[in-house]
Formats: structure tokens, C-alpha cells, sequence
């Protein structure tokens, strides 16, 4: 039985744990000051973002020099008219992927954006809850082929992860990049055509029921009419071209439209481009039978898209078998895979309960007894970009501090990235899902390659790997051991790996194993100096290779 | 994002795409049978290789192999009527009814030449229109979840507990269900250099030993009550640690470097384009030249495993299906030819390669409006000098289809598996069929 009754007041160990799971990990300074607050009325500003600690105005102003690495010159395609150099931008300046910088369509920053976020971010559990929903509503960018509507996508789980479920749902069904992604946009069903289901099967399959739970293909065809002709639009303003190949465009932004024949706004263009006065006719007419209840596709009752009476449909007919799915979904990522059908039943009565009021949902959940059990305490293997984050939280100076430095002491995340190389490695493609079902979590993560690499990354994090880049040369990490890693200096080679221990906050690390390490590190007299710094260094490695330290 | 060409001929206009499939070539595939007289299968080798190829995404076999006469084909033609392919001028007869796609480069001279075992109609009962169930269905060799792989099972029984890191690989940076044990896994090698520990993400100078860490996965491995993913993480960490070891791996983690024998698809030189003749690419050429390097190299893998994703033609698919079926077999006839330049202690690996192709299912039969929605069953192949060539089991009937409009099955996939492992990888009769849980019919290719 998952007791859901809210704990009243907690540890230092439990408010480590609550912002390992719902943010990206405290260090000691912050989660004492946290620990000091009664749990209820903290994990309500956590997780409303609301105070002082909360407070994006910083982060907002910092976003305009986040990106430390200059972006390299782009060459004129002197085969196309028109075309001009555009000079390289020396870091720092912001990421250079949105807006203006559409056309650029560069994975590869805008995952460095989003880990950046991720890493800075006072209000990390909206960066948390996005992360959660992108790996629920995986979509990839090497079909919907635009960075900026990627990241269009990601905001909107920023902006709506607390909302209710039915209306996050509509939202990311009206998404741009979900429109291109599971083909929404090709989905004809006027006259006799008929409709893809691509959409249809996925969104009750991967994004709200689970497979087989509560629908059938006749279902899924009758949904797939309901969906016809859900696309986009988007304002000729918006359509940036490559300066340096001008007949190359990208939307930089997306409007979602109902392709039913209906006028477009004038200085409109299609989502594939082109330009029209009118939409295509490819929204289907008439009623549809969904799970043996009938729907007016046409209707726009409510306010409501044609069609979208048969998205919503999914919550508010098939309520229990969606409740049940996100109970799925939420306990595996948040709390535990270790449910048992009780625990299940009972998250998902709460769900229901609360209407599916997302944000009501996840104060129960983590303000839980179950949620603070402690068998549920380092029970999940850590994905790697919440691992990678994390470690980077602890490790690299704070924003303020990193702000303050020249250069700016944030991590040269393009360059980590790789091009998009680091993230695939490590099993987690951001914004570039494989396929729609997402990442597998837990030991989902773990196989000999993206151990491999999580023992790579953790290198350039902990041992001051460099890398050149346009003649400049990086820390990939800003790290400074002596500094930031120990509130105080140790005294001895256990002390060390306390602190450190404490900072990285892995799983129990078996005595055996440390001891070994420190014997190794110090074989002699212990002193604090820049050998020793370095020896920090090789230990927190070694930290965050260990199995433990794959836990959380 | 998509042209306004690739919209335009999504929404239907596939003839003149199609149009221009001759001038493209083929690869050396003229539509004709060109590339010798069938030959018979040779013995199976004493030291087998298996090389799985997924076709993620559910394909769509029967534009493959279509029908091309009798009532078959007046279903198909009905059912096709964009997306069909009907001219005899891109298909070649493969008698019975049934012809192969031009579009799949290479494969009819495989097929003259008797290496092509075709399997079309594989299938389960209580199919699964679920990439992801159906996959995991595939891949435990099972209806009901198992929890684990075919071959992890097979890893399970047939590998050294303590040994063989090296002998179950994919190239793949994941770990598919079909690969997991309950003991061990295989391991995941995608590229042929820095295969090292420690290493830095790039370069660097001061590392700990490795020992040290590699000490704390052993010591996690040997304790006795440990949690799932503490297990996981070190036995990931142990096999990468051991399979690095392995002395295949030279100066700075890297196999032995290897030049091709023949162009691949991706390669400068090949001779086939992309249906738009744009230079025709295929993620599958880099992961079997990776496959052939190791091979080369002397690794001691008995089962290799790669993919070639994009499937899921639900549209575009008179532009993206025969550009896949260009990369897909143009990959395999480029891999097969290539083999043959090597040979090593355990023998050429031409003779012990064999290629066993599978998809989650094929795809409906009425085509939607511009592509062809989840289907059921599906066409699994395998290519290799011991392998006789010809089809095995059943054509669906196109007039019989279920409830959904899908075809039956008429093969069920663990005969496939059951074959292969004790007609290939040498597994007796008995543990063969423990593996799968009970004794499928075995079918006649080798």
C-alpha cells in the first residue's frame, strides 16, 4: 500500500533525496537551509517556484551569455543568390538556435540550451518536469528536422507539465513538431480518403493509456478521423532564411490550424512552406464512434478544435486506464519501478482524484510517506542527463559565482555535447528520440557502452579536461576543487571522500571499495595540497563511475 | 522539414517518382537475374557467425515482394492503388505468384545465386500492432513476455559465465530486449576506435588506475544482496571493462583499421543514388564495415547484431520505402561480396556469415493516403553461402485477411529461431527447444 499522507517534517538526508528526484540534487548549504523550512509549505514552493530561491530574473538576464564557445564563421553558398558570409560570434553570447537563429537548426545547441537550463535553473522542477514529459511525449528532431520547434516543444512542457493532464495532452497534440513527428500533418481523411494513424495510435498507446489498455483499432481508426488534418500554420515573419543559402528556410514558430479548407490569415504560410489562401481540406466530417461513444468531429462546442472533443475523450472516458498509466509513468521516474499493484492502485486513485490537476498530482506524490520511504532511496538508476547535470550542479560554480567570472565559468556544454555524439552515447538523444515510446528508465539506462561513456563524461567533468575549438581552447568543466568542492579543508584522505561523498550523493558505496580507493590515493602521509587537489579529483571520478554512483 | 516536393508526392503523386527508378540502375541489379547460376549451399562452418539485421520500424514487405498474379495480386493491385508496384519492368519474377522489387538492390543477384532464404508470411498468433510489443515479442522469442532475449537465453547456455565477453556483440550504442540474459548481456561496440578505460571524452593526460574502478564493479558483482540497478551498473561497467581488454583492441582501444573490398552504400563510389539521385546513404553500410573490421580483426564474436531504422512508412512512402530498400540491400550484397576477402584461423567469413533479416511486422494491406498504417505478419530473410536458397512457408492469402485487414500469418517466427539455433549456432535439438519453451517445426533452408 503507497501511503500517500504527506510526511511532516523531514531530514537533511530527505530533502537530498526529494531534490535529487524533483530537481537536480542540493548541496549540504542549500538542502540545510530547505531542511529548516516545515516539508508541506517547501515542497509547495519547489514545486510552484514560487520565493526568493525560486527567482528566475538572474537566470533569465544570464541566458543572454550562457554560451561560452564562439560560433564558428558560415560560409557564403556563392551558388545561391544573395547569399553573405555570417561572421563568427564570439562567446560569450546566447545559444543561437531560436527566433532569429532558426535557420542555424543546430541540435547540437539546442541540447547544450537545455542541459544549461537544466544546470542553472533556480526553479528546477519545471526543467525536471519537462524532461519527465519529453521522454513521455518523445519526439526527434531528425524527422521534424527544426531545432527551434523542438525546443517550441520542450518549452510547452515547461510552461503547461503542471496542468491537467487532458489539456497537456490537447497542447501537445496541437504541437508543431508532434504535427510533423507522428505525420498529423498528412493525416487526410475528407472524402474518401484514408486517414494515417500514426497519431492516433501513439497518443493512446505511448501518451496516455498504455498499450492495449482500454482502446482497439477500431478505436485508433476513429480517432485518426477525428485527428485529420491537425497541422500548423505559421507568419512569413517567422520563416527565417539561411543568410548564408538564402532559399534555405525554417519556421522559427508554429500556430496550430485544423487543415479543413478554411481560410488562412493573409502573410500565412503552410507548414510545409507554402503559401495559400485557403487550407487544405483534410479534417474529416461528420461523427465518429470512440470507445462506443459518438463524437461530432466537426463540433467546436467549448472553444474546442474540430476534433479535439476525441483527444480530450481519452482522459474523461478512459479516465481509469489513463490514471493508470501515468501512475505508471510518474512512479518509475520519480519514486520507484519496485511498485506493487496496491501502490499502483492507489497513485492512480489519487490521480483520478484530483481530477488529473497535474500539479496537485506531484504535490501528493512527493510530499508522500511512500515517496520518502526509505526503501525507495537510491532504488532508481539515474538517466544520464539528470546524471550528468547533476554532477554538474555540484561540481561547477553556481550561476552567480559563474557570472561573475571572466570568462564566464559556465561548461562549453556545445563542445561536451559533441556535436550530438555525447547524449546519444550516454543513451538519452535529447530533443532526438529514436522513436516515439521514448528511453526505457532504471536499468533501462545501463548497457556496456553507456557505462562506457557515463566513465568518459565523468573524466571531462571531474579531471579538467580541456578542448580547442576556433583557435580558443575550453574547460569543458570549470572546476576548482580547493575552492568550491570543500566547505572546509580536509585534514585527512577520509575526510576527502566524506566531503566528496556528500556532494556527489551516490548510493551506498560498499567499505571495501572506498577503502581501496583512498589506499591507493594516499598511500602515505596525508596533506591538502595540489597533489592532493588533483588525487580530489581521480576520487570524484572514481565516484561517479561506481555502480553506486549510477544511483539515486 | 519536408520539401514541397515530398509533401506534394505524399499526397499521392508516386508515378513519376517511380518512373525514374530504372535510370538509377540497381546496383548491378538489372531487374534480370544477373550475377551467376544458383549454387548449391555449402556445409555449415565449423565456426558460425550470425549477423542480425532489425528492420526497425515495421516494413513494408509486400512492396518488396509483392504478388504479381493470380487473385493475390487483384487484392493487392485494389488495395495499392498509389502505392502498388505492378510493372513487370521493376520486378523480377520469382515464380509462384511472387516477384522481387528492383528497389531492393543486390538482393536478386543473391537470389540467383540460391543465398536468399525467403520467409514471407512469418508471423505470430495473437499478432500485435504495437512497434513496441511487437518488438518485445520478437525479440524474447515469445507471446507472453519474458522478461528476456532468444538470444540472451542462448548467451545464457552457451556462453562462458566468466569468459566470452566478446562473443555476443551488437553495434548498436543500445542494448534490444532480444539481447538480454538473465545472467549476462551482450555487449554494445558502435565504433571501432576508443575502446579504452579510463579515457577522457576527448584527450587528456592524468587518469586513476583502472583497477581501482574496475575493482569496485567486481566487488559490486560479488556481493549478495544488491539492488537492480546497482547490479546493472556494474555489470555494464564489468563487461565494457573486460570486453577492452580483449588484445583485438590495439594502442588507444581501436580494432585493426580495414579497407573495404567493394563500395558500400554511402561510399563515394557506389553507383546507386537515392530515388531523388541524391547520393544514397545507409547507416547499416558503417555498422557492417564495423562488423567485417571485427571479424577481420579476430574477435571472437559468434553472434553480431545492427539495424537499419526509418520503417514506419506511415507516409512519404513512395519516396522513403525504395530509397530504404536501396540501403538495405544494397548493404547486405555489399557486406556479403565483402567478406570474401576475409579469412582468418576459422576459416573465409563469407562461408561463415549468415544474415538473418526481421521487421516487427509488415504493414496493412490498403494503403492510406500517402503511406500504409501497422500490419501484422511480416518477411523475414536470410542470405549466406550454407543458407539454400527459395521461399519457405506460405504466401499470405490477400483474400483471407482478419478483422483489421491484416494478413495471417502462416510461419511462426520461432521456427525461424529454432532453425537457427540448432541448424547455425549448434544447439542441440533439446536445448533448442528449451530455449523457446517448446519444439517449433524447424524449416528447410539449412
Amino acid at each position: 500500500m503507497a501511503v500517500l499522507t504527506a510526511i511532516t517534517t523531514w531530514t537533511v538526508a530527505d530533502v537530498q533525496h526529494f531534490a535529487r528526484r524533483a530537481g537536480f540534487g542540493l548541496n549540504a548549504a542549500d538542502a540545510a537551509v530547505l531542511q529548516a523550512q516545515a516539508p508541506g509549505a517547501a515542497i509547495d514552493a519547489w514545486i510552484d517556484g514560487l520565493g526568493a530561491a525560486y527567482d528566475t530574473t538572474a537566470f533569465t538576464a544570464a541566458l543572454a551569455t550562457a554560451d561560452v564557445v564562439t560560433e564558428p564563421l558560415v560560409s557564403a553558398n556563392t551558388a545561391v543568390a544573395g547569399s553573405v558570409d555570417v561572421p563568427a560570434v564570439p562567446g560569450p553570447h546566447p545559444f543561437l538556435v531560436e527566433g532569429a537563429n532558426a535557420w542555424r537548426n543546430n541540435l547540437n545547441t539546442a541540447q547544450a540550451l537545455c542541459a544549461w537550463r537544466m544546470q542553472h535553473d533556480p526553479y528546477a522542477f519545471q526543467e525536471r518536469m519537462a524532461l519527465f514529459w519529453h521522454n513521455l511525449f518523445a519526439t526527434g528532431w531528425h524527422k521534424v528536422n527544426n531545432a527551434a520547434l523542438m525546443l517550441k516543444q520542450f518549452q510547452l512542457f515547461r510552461s503547461q507539465g503542471l496542468a491537467k493532464f487532458d489539456d497537456l495532452l490537447v497542447a501537445v497534440s496541437k504541437d508543431p513538431a508532434m504535427c510533423i513527428w507522428l505525420d498529423s500533418v498528412l493525416n487526410n481523411a475528407s472524402g474518401t480518403n484514408i486517414p494515417n494513424e500514426n497519431y492516433a495510435r501513439e497518443v493512446m498507446e505511448l501518451y496516455s493509456l498504455g498499450a492495449d489498455n482500454g482502446y482497439n483499432q477500431t478505436d485508433i481508426t476513429q480517432l485518426a478521423r477525428a485527428l485529420s488534418g491537425w497541422s500548423f500554420t505559421f507568419a512569413e515573419t517567422d520563416y527565417i532564411a539561411d543568410p548564408a543559402s538564402p532559399t534555405t528556410k525554417y519556421p522559427a514558430d508554429g500556430h496550430f490550424k485544423v487543415y479543413d479548407g478554411s481560410a488562412i490569415s493573409p502573410d500565412t504560410r503552410l507548414w510545409w512552406g507554402g503559401s495559400a489562401t485557403l487550407s487544405y481540406a483534410m479534417h474529416g466530417t461528420g461523427t465518429i464512434s470512440l470507445f462506443g461513444q459518438p463524437l461530432d468531429i466537426t463540433s467546436t462546442a467549448n472553444g474546442w478544435a474540430k476534433g479535439e472533443n476525441a483527444v480530450r475523450s481519452i482522459v474523461s472516458v478512459r479516465g481509469s486506464n489513463c490514471a493508470q498509466f501515468l501512475a505508471k509513468r510518474l512512479l518509475t521516474h520519480f519514486v520507484t519501478t519496485g511498485y506493487s499493484a496496491q501502490d499502483l492502485s492507489d497513485v492512480a486513485a489519487m490521480i483520478l482524484s484530483a481530477g488529473f490537476d497535474l500539479r496537485a498530482v506531484m504535490k501528493t506524490l512527493l510530499k508522500s510517506q511512500y515517496f520518502f520511504d526509505p526503501a525507495n532511496r537510491f532504488a532508481l538508476a539515474e538517466g544520464p542527463v539528470s546524471w550528468l547535470v547533476r554532477a554538474a550542479r555540484m561540481l561547477c560554480p553556481s550561476l552567480a559565482s559563474a557570472n561573475g567570472q571572466t570568462p564566464k565559468g559556465y561548461p562549453a556544454w556545445r563542445l561536451v555535447m559533441n556535436g550530438t555524439t555525447t547524449l546519444d552515447q550516454l543513451g538519452m538523444k535529447l530533443l532526438d528520440a529514436s522513436g516515439p515510446n521514448g528511453w526505457k528508465e532504471h536499468t533501462g539506462w545501463l548497457n556496456s557502452n553507456t557505462m562506457r561513456y557515463r566513465t568518459k563524461v565523468a573524466a571531462a567533468l571531474t579531471l579538467a579536461e580541456t578542448r580547442s575549438s576556433s583557435g580558443t581552447t575550453y574547460p569543458l568543466f570549470p572546476t576548482f576543487p580547493a575552492t568550491d568542492w570543500f566547505s572546509s579543508p580536509p585534514a585527512t584522505a577520509q575526510s576527502v571522500y566524506d566531503q566528496l561523498a556528500a556532494r556527489l550523493q551516490p548510493g551506498p558505496i560498499p567499505a571495501g571499495v572506498a577503502t581501496a580507493w583512498l589506499t591507493a590515493l594516499w598511500p602515505s602521509t596525508f596533506t591538502w595540497d595540489a597533489a592532493s587537489q588533483t588525487k580530489a579529483r581521480e576520487l570524484a571520478f572514481l565516484i561517479l563511475c561506481s555502480p553506486s554512483g549510477q544511483l539515486y | 522539414m519536408t520539401t514541397r516536393r515530398e509533401f506534394i508526392q505524399a499526397l499521392g503523386a508516386t508515378g513519376a517518382a517511380l518512373a525514374g527508378l530504372s535510370a538509377c540502375g540497381g546496383g548491378g541489379g538489372n531487374g534480370s537475374s544477373g550475377g551467376g547460376s544458383t549454387q548449391p549451399p555449402i556445409p555449415v562452418p565449423a565456426a558460425p557467425i550470425l549477423v542480425v539485421v532489425n528492420i526497425d520500424g515495421g516494413w513494408d514487405w509486400l512492396n518488396v515482394l509483392p504478388p504479381n498474379s493470380g487473385t493475390n495480386l487483384g487484392v493487392y493491385q485494389a488495395k495499392r492503388a498509389n502505392l502498388g508496384i505492378t510493372n513487370p519492368t521493376l520486378l523480377t519474377d520469382l515464380g509462384g505468384g511472387i516477384a522481387l522489387n528492383h528497389d531492393f538492390i543486390g538482393m536478386d543477384q543473391l537470389h540467383a545465386l540460391g543465398r536468399v532464404a525467403w520467409i514471407p508470411g512469418i508471423g505470430m498468433p495473437n499478432p500485435n500492432l504495437s512497434h513496441f510489443t511487437s518488438i518485445d515479442l520478437w525479440g524474447q522469442g515469445a507471446t507472453v513476455p519474458a522478461g528476456n532475449g532468444w538470444l540472451g537465453r542462448f548467451a545464457d547456455s552457451a556462453f562462458n559465465p566468466s569468459g566470452d565477453v566478446l562473443r555476443g556483440l551488437t553495434v548498436t550504442s543500445d542494448l534490444p530486449v532480444m539481447l538480454k540474459g538473465s545472467n549476462r548481456s551482450f555487449v554494445s561496440i558502435p565504433s571501432a576506435g576508443g575502446y579504452v578505460f579510463p579515457a577522457y571524452l576527448f584527450s587528456g593526460a592524468t587518469m586513476p588506475d583502472a583497477t581501482l574502478l574496475e575493482g569496485g564493479w567486481g566487488t559490486a558483482l560479488n556481493a549478495t544482496s544488491i539492488d537492480p540497478g546497482y547490479l546493472a551498473a556494474a555489470q555494464a561497467g564489468r563487461l565494457f571493462f573486460d570486453a577492452q581488454n580483449n588484445p583485438a583492441f590495439g594502442t588507444g582501444g581501436s580494432i585493426a583499421t580495414r579497407t573495404p573490398t567493394v563500395p558500400y552504400p554511402g561510399d563515394a563510389t557506389y553507383p546507386v543514388t537515392k530515388l531523388s539521385t541524391a547520393p544514397l546513404t545507409s547507416s547499416l553500410s558503417n555498422q557492417f564495415k564495423l562488423i567485417a573490421q571485427m571479424i577481420a580483426a579476430g574477435l571472437p564474436a559468434q553472434v553480431f547484431f545492427s539495424r537499419l531504422s526509418g520503417w514506419d512508412t506511415h507516409s512519404n512512402q513512395a519516396v522513403d520505402h525504395p530509397n530504404l530498400q536501396r540501403a538495405l540491400g544494397g548493404s547486405i550484397k555489399a557486406f556479403y561480396d565483402d567478406l570474401s576477402s576475409i579469412t582468418t584461423a576459422s576459416g573465409n567469413a563469407q562461408d561463415r556469415v549468415m544474415i538473418l533479416a526481421y521487421s516487427e511486422f509488415g504493414r496493412r494491406v490498403q494503403e492510406n493516403n500517402g503511406g500504409t498504417d501497422h500490419g501484422t505478419a511480416g518477411l523475414s530473410f536470410c542470405v549466406g553461402r550454407a543458407v539454400k536458397g527459395g521461399l519457405f512457408g506460405g504466401y499470405p492469402d490477400l483474400t483471407n485477411l482478419d478483422s483489421n485487414g491484416n494478413m495471417k500469418f502462416t510461419t511462426d517466427f520461432r521456427s525461424l529461431y529454432a532453425t537457427v539455433l540448432e541448424r547455425w549456432l549448434g544447439q542441440a535439438a533439446t536445448s533448442t527447444d528449451g530455449l523457446l519453451g517448446t519444439t517449433y517445426p524447424r524449416l528447410g533452408f539449412l
